[in-house]
């Protein structure tokens, strides 16, 4: 964790102070013109669950929540955070939605290296909030935008179903 | 979406001996100096009129992605347009379908107005990437993006979209003006937009009567490709099944989306049957002009359109 | 179907049941840490400046502007490190590159300093003149009289001294040469003979998590390395050589890692380099690839260009196989050159084949490099024989099925190299999944149906592999050692020489160990990430975990059970074989009655004049041999087999190949975590089905033209094939608790199967992958040009 000197950082040009909610607390940052939030998140402000994976929007490992709407951070200017509010995978410790996601993503076998998990927790999160009952077909649209190489993603979708199926049963009395 | 390197040009540059290699792995970023986030369309016209060189942002999924590959034009200034606003709304005005240019393709799937007036851009916008390059990209970015290969372009084109232009006037207000985005298109990532301009938002005809329209976007996986072909149909049905005002668009088979003309007029005025289907088809192979390049070769892309046009005017013909 | 996992019943065994990786609540929280979430105090960042010509002389590098930058902390050439040693399987890989670069990865210079930022652009400030050398764009090219040499003869070089020091008198990197029976007499005896060329095209690993390695000195000038090496011991023996070390200075920490399939299976540039940043610096040093440089600088699956000519009597007896290969090795040699071993075994073995003849050469260019990944030579001679499995059956009229039944070997016999199967599943493999998949009438009606109209055809291939289960002796030894120790609490640590990459070896080992001891699986903290204090085991490769570390822990945990019962016995005066450990009790066998806690137990051993605790150790080496110098030997303790049906659906206006369903069966000895090998296998499938149909790596005169995922298809959520899985447990003797390996083969016939689905469907047998769509649209339409033979050298 270190925010670096305008100096050290030659190539992202001069420090802007941003001010936005990060997992439901206010805080403010100093970043770089062309700073992605991926770096942001990782490298100022020291949150390493957002994973890094493309740089370039085709793996969705970086999925975060803006404003309600998942987004790959690594497109997202650190800059344009100013003013919103973003929640990582961090941020989904408190969230009943997570909680009953994760329970099932870890009962049906949907993780292996984990290394897609973060942002597949992310965008399964924001897609039950959406569509609460989704089935593997559209469960599987959902991720279309996350790559994963170990699972072949079956049983990340059967996870995501289950979830929707246990959250929709809890609603009712 | 991210720029696809289509004309014969950048092929060569992609394979070429002389592409520096350390510079691909490690291209300067390049870096503008000074940052504004517009709160109002004035001020951002105003930082586009100041004479330096701008960088405009919007979704930043295309943006991003060229800054770090150097692959986007030197900008002293990163111009945040998202906060402008009034930039996003669907509404009617005239006879037009208005689509403000900040409107993200994910709302251009859900809203309501879009899908009775321009369904082909919903479906168009169902193929786009993914969720996460949706709920981000908007529609102005990829006009002004103007990729070979743009997924909103095609049926833009077809549907007979304008694009609405702002600029700042000489009593320092927004003045506008219109321009057909047939033309607008002048190569791979260049349009007609002059520099102190800002794309504010697309227009597109209400559906008339008797409209037909059809998207075809190729490739195996739903979403994630870059199309190695797309191709949007429109025309208007009349009670004798004469196709009018026919438009045929393709994509990822020229320098810039293409207007099929010479199929067009082929089909004009005309009933669609088997044969004529199968006519507009080879026309429409031989119109474009698609290369070789690390997605698909000239020979298949021709080939696709042939089938694929064939098939579309076919399924046109049958309902 | 229940997909969930489950939670057996008190005192019920654990095997077969579904188990949740014991990681994951982990890493579905984001709270993982691998090694790019490391941060050491003090941590300087690294980047290596790679060639921008693919084949040149160096003739200056100047890296005084770099030097000077502020933040950073060392520069460094082959001129900084003038005793470097080289490294990799033929020792022909000098890590910094110092008169010549051979390829586009090629590692020139390398900076340490304060930021990644500061350290790429410290790369731009290095100046680098080359003069071009012309290019060895393929195998083929040289191997011609004339060609430039990629490892030319160094004069002045030491006698003995390897291919990096001393280079070579020609381009050949490896050569292997294989028969059993008598060629000639196979020919003889067949009645149908075919012929084929095949192309097997580059694909690379795209483990999500990108490769990076910390290095670190401590003050006594001990070695700490952050690795995500699959084989931490050969790693650490390895670096001891390449450093001039004492290997016991050397420590390797495996963080977790962001996936594996055997990418990090061999020593690579960018850790030494990261090692010698640390030694210059006296700081930490961390290395991280982007994901462009993941692309272009790793390694990648062999590419071959095959010939195999297979021959069958009338009534469908397979008589021989002859095949030669030709394998671009790229420009330094990995373990993709020594893929052969593994494709000798599927030609010589895959079914019962009475002469065999196999020759492959291993050529030098100026390509990229291949290694090891999942399958390891087994899709590409997978690929060949399944083709010619079909042929043969069309050619005498037999249905694919009887003819791969009428050939498929059953237990108890040896294969044509040696190899003894001891357990085998074959044919109910193949007759589980043509059942469930209604194979052969489909085929029929597909068959059928080709020339009809239609846009759309649908098609079914059958596929089978074989592969081994039970370790591969290939080394000196190919054993797993476990330490065992049971606290006062009942609480087991499990101390393994088993790397976890993601594949669930740390959830089955407890798995294996929780069913000896009675105990549940929140019983067990597994450890098996650091060398200091691990066993060893040569590594995570060849499917040999579950089996080797298995049948290791299982080792550990008997003697920590006898220990246990043996002091029962004498505590309650009866006979240790009288008693068992359930559900965290020791009780009586027979009855079930408890007699005590297992953790009070455990205390009053310790707290008492015995003063013991139970602590225990175990080295398990598998009872298979060396291959001779024929390669020929029972290199396996276990073999495994696959079969794989699949239906497609083929446009024939785009070319698209939409696979519709898989029906697996796998061989797999017994099933341990049922949740655990059905991830293993869908994943596998899919990772298959990137290789048949959208995966390529484009690879021209030496540079990749797409390096990245927007235009290397891995395949996405909703392309996946509907999969049914099923499980053959053939009940190894000699597997924990029956188990055999089933790490690779998920991946290895999906391609195979496909091609004859292909074929099925449209009367077109395509020989070259990956099946695009325009590859299959070119196939369709007579526009994909011949494969050119495959070029033969002269047998030695």
């Amino acid at each position: 964790m270190s925010l670096e000197p305008e100096a050290a950082r030659p190539r992202e040009g001069p420090a802007h102070e941003i001010r936005f909610t990060l997992n439901g607390v206010q805080r403010s940052a100093s970043v770089g013109i062309t700073m992605s939030a991926l770096q942001m998140l990782r490298d100022v402000i020291g949150l390493t669950g957002t994973k890094y994976g493309c740089g370039e929007g085709e793996c969705g490992a970086c999925t975060i929540i803006v404003d309600g709407l998942s987004v790959n951070s690594c497109l997202l200017f650190a800059l344009d955070c100013d003013g919103r509010e973003l929640t990582t995978i961090e941020g989904l410790a408190g969230d009943a939605r997570a909680k009953v996601l994760s329970q099932a993503f870890v009962e049906y076998g949907a993780v292996q290296c984990g290394f897609c998990t973060p942002g597949m927790m992310v965008q399964a999160t924001h897609l039950l909030a959406t569509q609460p009952h989704p089935d593997a077909a559209a469960a599987k649209r959902a991720i279309e935008g996350n790559l994963c190489r170990c699972t072949g993603y079956q049983k990340i979708a059967q996870a995501i179903v289950a979830a929707g199926q246990a959250l929709a049963a809890g609603d009712q009395p | 979406m991210n720029p696809a390197v289509q004309t014969s040009e950048d092929a060569r540059r992609f394979g070429a001996e002389q592409v520096e290699h350390v510079d691909r792995m490690n291209p300067a970023v390049q870096t503008p100096e000074d940052y504004l986030a517009a709160t109002s369309l004035v001020e951002a016209l105003t930082a586009l009129r100041a004479g330096a060189s701008v960088c405009v942002l919007a979704g930043g999924t295309d943006l991003m992605p060229q800054l770090h590959a150097g692959r986007s034009k030197p900008a002293r200034l990163l111009l945040n347009i998202r906060r402008v606003p009034g930039l996003d709304a669907i509404g009617i005005e005239a006879d037009s379908l208005r689509i403000g240019a900040l409107t993200t393709i994910a709302q251009l799937l859900v809203d309501p107005l879009l899908r009775t007036q321009a369904p082909l851009l919903a479906e168009a916008a169902d193929h786009f990437a993914s969720d996460q390059i949706r709920n981000a990209a908007t529609l102005g970015g990829n006009v002004c993006n103007a990729s070979p290969a743009g997924d909103m372009l095609t049926p833009l084109l077809a549907l007979d979209a304008q694009v609405e232009l702002a600029f700042l006037g000489g009593d320092g207000s927004a003045r506008t003006r219109r321009l057909a985005l047939d033309g607008f298109f002048t190569g791979p990532g260049s349009t007609q937009r002059k520099p102190h301009e800002l794309l504010t938002a697309l227009l597109v005809p209400l559906a008339p009567t008797g409209q037909v329209a059809r998207f075809f976007k190729s490739g195996s996986r739903p979403a994630l490709d870059i199309s190695t072909i797309s191709i949007a149909f429109s025309a208007r049905r009349d009670a004798g099944g004469l196709l009018h005002g026919v438009r045929l668009a393709l994509g990822a088979v020229a320098p810039t989306p293409l207007r099929a003309r010479r199929t067009e007029a082929l089909l004009e005025g005309k009933a669609l049957d088997a044969a004529l289907a199968a006519q507009a088809a080879a026309s429409a192979a031989e119109e474009a002009k698609p290369i070789d390049d690390v997605r698909a070769s000239a020979w298949y892309r021709r080939e696709l359109l042939r089938n694929m046009t064939r098939r579309m005017l076919e399924d046109v013909a049958r309902t | 179907m229940n997909e969930t996992m489950t939670r057996p019943a008190a005192g019920a065994s654990l095997i077969g049941q579904r188990i949740a990786k014991l990681d994951a609540p982990e890493k579905a929280a984001g709270k993982t840490r691998y090694v790019h979430d490391i941060e050491l105090p003090g941590q300087l960042h690294a980047a290596i400046l790679r060639s921008s010509r693919v084949h040149a002389r160096i003739i200056r590098i100047d890296t005084s502007a770099a030097r000077a930058l502020p933040g950073v902390h060392a520069v460094l050439t082959a001129a900084d490190v003038p005793d470097q040693r080289p490294i990799g399987v033929a020792k022909d890989h000098l890590p910094l590159k110092s008169d010549r670069v051979r390829s586009l990865r090629d590692e020139v210079a390398a900076v340490a300093a304060d930021s990644e930022a500061i350290a790429l652009e410290a790369l731009r400030l290095i100046e680098v003149e080359y003069e071009d050398l012309p290019v060895v764009a393929d195998a083929e090219a040289a191997l011609a009289p004339g060609s430039p040499l990629v490892h030319p003869p160094i004069p002045g070089a030491a006698a003995g001294a390897p291919v990096g020091l001393a280079g070579r008198a020609d381009n050949i990197a490896m050569r292997f040469d294989y028969g059993h029976g008598d060629l000639a007499r196979g020919e003889a005896e067949s009645d149908v003979v075919v012929e084929d060329c095949f192309a097997l095209h580059y694909v690379t690993h795209c483990c999500l998590g990108v490769s990076g390695v910390i290095a670190e000195f401590d003050a006594k000038g001990n070695l700490l390395l952050y690795s995500n090496t699959q084989v931490p011991f050969l790693h650490k023996r390895e670096f001891a050589e390449i450093l001039g070390m004492d290997p016991a200075r050397i420590r390797i920490i495996q963080p977790p890692i962001g996936g594996g399939f055997g990418s990090k299976l061999d020593i690579y540039p960018f850790e030494v380099i990261c090692v010698w940043l640390a030694r210059a610096t006296g700081r930490p040093v961390r290395l991280v690839f982007s994901r462009e440089e993941e692309f272009l600088a790793s390694p990648t699956r062999q590419p071959v260009r095959l010939t195999l000519r297979s021959g069958c009597t009338k009534d469908g007896r397979l008589t021989f196989r002859a095949v030669h290969t030709l394998h671009d090795n790229g420009a330094y040699t990995s373990w993709g050159a020594t893929t052969p071993f593994v494709m000798m075994q599927t030609f010589s073995s895959l079914y019962r084949v009475p002469h065999c003849d196999y020759h492959t050469i291993a050529v030098y260019s100026n390509n990229p490099y291949a290694g090891s990944f999942r399958g390891y030579g087994n899709l590409q001679a997978t690929f060949a024989v399944e083709a010619h499995m079909d042929k043969l059956a069309e050619a005498t009229g037999m249905d694919p099925l009887e003819f791969r039944l009428k050939n498929a070997q059953v237990v108890g016999e040896v294969s044509g190299q040696g190899m003894v199967f001891r357990s085998c599943g074959f044919q109910d493999c193949l007759r589980t999944a043509a059942q469930r998949s209604d194979f052969q009438s489909k085929h029929r009606e597909y068959a059928a149906n080709r020339n009809a109209p239609g846009r759309f055809k649908r098609g079914i291939g059958i596929a089978s592999m074989l592969h081994v289960g039970g370790g591969a002796k290939i080394y000196p030894s190919d054993g797993c050692g476990t330490i065992l120790k049971l606290d006062d609490f009942g609480h087991v640590t499990l101390i393994t020489g088993a790397s976890e990459i993601g594949q669930g070896s740390e959830t089955v080992l407890s798995q294996l160990v929780c069913e000896e001891l009675g105990l549940p699986m929140t019983a067990v903290t597994v450890v098996n990430n650091d060398t200091d204090i691990t066993p060893w085991d040569v590594g995570v490769h060849a499917s040999r975990t579950t089996f080797i570390a298995g049948n290791s822990a299982i080792g550990a945990a008997r003697k920590a059970r006898a220990k246990i019962l043996a002091a029962a016995a004498s505590r309650f005066d009866c006979a240790a074989d009288s008693l068992a450990l359930r559900d965290g009790h020791i009780v009586r066998a027979a009855s079930g009655e408890r007699l005590t806690e297992l953790a009070r137990f455990l205390r009053s051993l310790h707290f008492s004049d015995r003063a013991e605790l139970v602590m225990t150790s175990f080295y398990y080496e598998p009872p298979s041999v060396h291959q001779d110098k024929n390669f020929k030997g029972d290199v396996s303790a276990a073999y495994a087999w696959a079969a794989q049906v699949i239906e497609v659906e083929v446009d024939t206006d785009t070319g698209v190949v939409r696979m519709l369903r898989v029906t697996a069966a796998h061989d797999v000895g017994r099933v341990l975590n049922r949740l655990g090998i059905e991830g293993q296998i869908e994943g596998g499938i899919v990772m298959g089905q990137g290789y048949a149909l959208t995966e390529n790596l484009v690879v021209e005169a030496g540079r990749i033209r797409n390096p990245s995922f927007r235009d290397y298809k891995l395949i996405t959520a909703p392309e996946i094939p509907e999969m049914d899985v099923n499980f053959i447990e053939s009940m190894d003797g000699e597997g924990p608790q029956g188990a055999k390996g089933v790490g690779e083969a998920p991946a290895i016939c999906v391609a195979a199967a496909t091609a004859n689905a292909i074929y099925n469907a449209t009367g077109v047998r395509i020989t070259s992958l990956p099946f695009t769509p325009e590859r299959v649209y070119r196939a369709l339409h007579g526009a994909l040009p011949a494969l050119r033979p495959t070029p033969v050298m002269a047998q030695r």
